[in-house]
């Protein structure tokens, strides 16, 4: 049987065809969900956020004019609602470049993670700047070019890559104290 | 000139677009500095680990909430309805013109436009009937028409009498005033003659009267 492409999708859903819409929402919720769990480090903030990302996508729908892939424009969105989820969380916390997130004490939900690595890579990327985190998850889960990352998070290409670099050097160490 | 900075090797070595040139400088960072190399191997874990990455079952969550249908139009907006409502009219003209007529005799559906005749008469006798009943209706006005022009010459004709006595009567009278006044002209012309000439002859003695007396005083 053959899918639909994204595009036909996104025409039916604002068409108000619902379950376009939720055949759309079922391609990406599970890449969303992950992303979220990885940003933030929290399966509820994780199914917080995703609800919110799917939200703000479906009030921008009417917006995408299909000049990138759904995948990317989805990411771009997802990336923004992410800042603005930790902006609303800690407010008084300055999401600049060089400024680094604290890392919360793994609390319970983090157990759901059941494979060890994926639960040591979710509690290392934690321990990165938001910024670093976001090149990490679009390079390595959401197997963008360093090009499409640019533009989705508004730098230079040069730039993601700096990021990446020094993100994966931080992330090392962390890694190393996980297996540790 | 070969781009050898860690940061730009190792976005080459992860696209895995390096060069031959690129290849053996990126080689040559792993060996002399144990920093990059780490970091190359953590990015190769970074892979493995995104790749076996597992993550709990995805949460029921409320997909409605994230869906918000449009105004759906109202039925008197569908942009059908135009188009139907013309379609409608050209059917019923089109009923009229032809004659539209069906009849089911026991089912008793009778639906017509035009001329159809009523169920059980021929033309000629729905002609006829109609006939008949123009026939009965010019009778039936011109009797009244008659009897009108009766009415209205019976009523001139007492008009004429009237007004002839009226004329005939009224008539008389002013003659016999003219009368009245004539008699009474002459009457009171008479009277006036009368008393001038009784004055004439009242002054005519006077002279006599005075002459007279003058022949006596002059005979004295």
């Amino acid at each position: 049987m053959f899918e639909k492409r994204d595009e036909q999708l996104i025409e039916q859903a604002l068409k108000g065809n619902k379950k376009a819409w939720f055949a759309l929402i079922k391609r990406y919720e599970t890449g969303i969900y992950q992303y979220g769990i990885r940003m933030t480090g929290s399966t509820h903030d994780a199914a917080d956020l995703m609800q919110d990302i799917f939200i703000a996508v479906f009030k921008s729908l009417s917006n995408f004019r299909g000049d990138g892939s759904f995948k990317a424009w989805l990411y771009r969105i997802a990336h923004f609602r992410c800042i603005e989820f930790y902006r609303r969380k800690r407010p008084d916390t300055n999401l600049d470049e060089d400024q680094e997130l604290s890392c919360e004490r793994p609390g319970p939900e983090h157990t759901l993670i059941t494979d060890i690595t994926s639960q040591s890579l979710t509690h290392a990327m934690q321990r990165l700047p938001l910024t670093q985190r976001a090149v990490i998850e679009l390079k390595f889960f959401g197997q963008f070019t360093f090009d499409e990352i640019a533009e989705q998070l508004g730098i230079s290409s040069n730039t993601v890559k700096s990021r990446l670099y020094s993100a994966l050097s931080k992330l090392k160490l962390d890694l190393e104290v996980e297996h540790g | 000139m070969v781009n050898q900075s860690p940061e730009y090797l190792l976005a080459q070595w992860l696209d895995n677009a390096l060069s031959n040139e690129e290849r053996r400088a990126f080689e040559a960072l792993c060996v002399s500095d144990a920093d990059f190399a780490a970091t190359v191997q953590n990015a190769t874990q970074l892979n493995v680990a995104a790749e076996q990455f597992s993550a709990p079952p995805m949460p029921a969550w409320n997909k409605n909430a994230s869906f918000i249908a449009p105004d759906k139009p109202r039925w008197w907006q569908w942009q059908g309805l135009p188009a139907v409502s013309m379609a409608m009219s050209v059917v019923a003209m089109v009923m009229v013109i032809s004659g539209f007529s069906v009849q089911v005799a026991d089912g008793r559906v009778t639906l017509g436009f035009g001329s159809a005749a009523p169920e059980g008469l021929s033309e000629t006798q729905v002609a006829a009937l109609v006939n008949q009943r123009i026939s009965d209706y010019q009778q039936s006005n011109q009797a009244m028409f008659t009897q009108y022009v009766n009415a209205l010459k019976q009523q001139q004709q007492e008009n004429s009498t009237q007004l002839a006595q009226y004329l005939l009567t009224s008539s008389r009278q002013e003659r016999r005033e003219d009368f009245a006044e004539l008699v009474q002209f002459i009457n009171q012309q008479r009277d006036d003659d009368q008393r001038y000439y009784a004055r004439q002859l009242t002054h005519l003695q006077r002279e006599i009267n005075a002459i007279d007396d003058g022949y006596s005083a002059v005979t004295e």
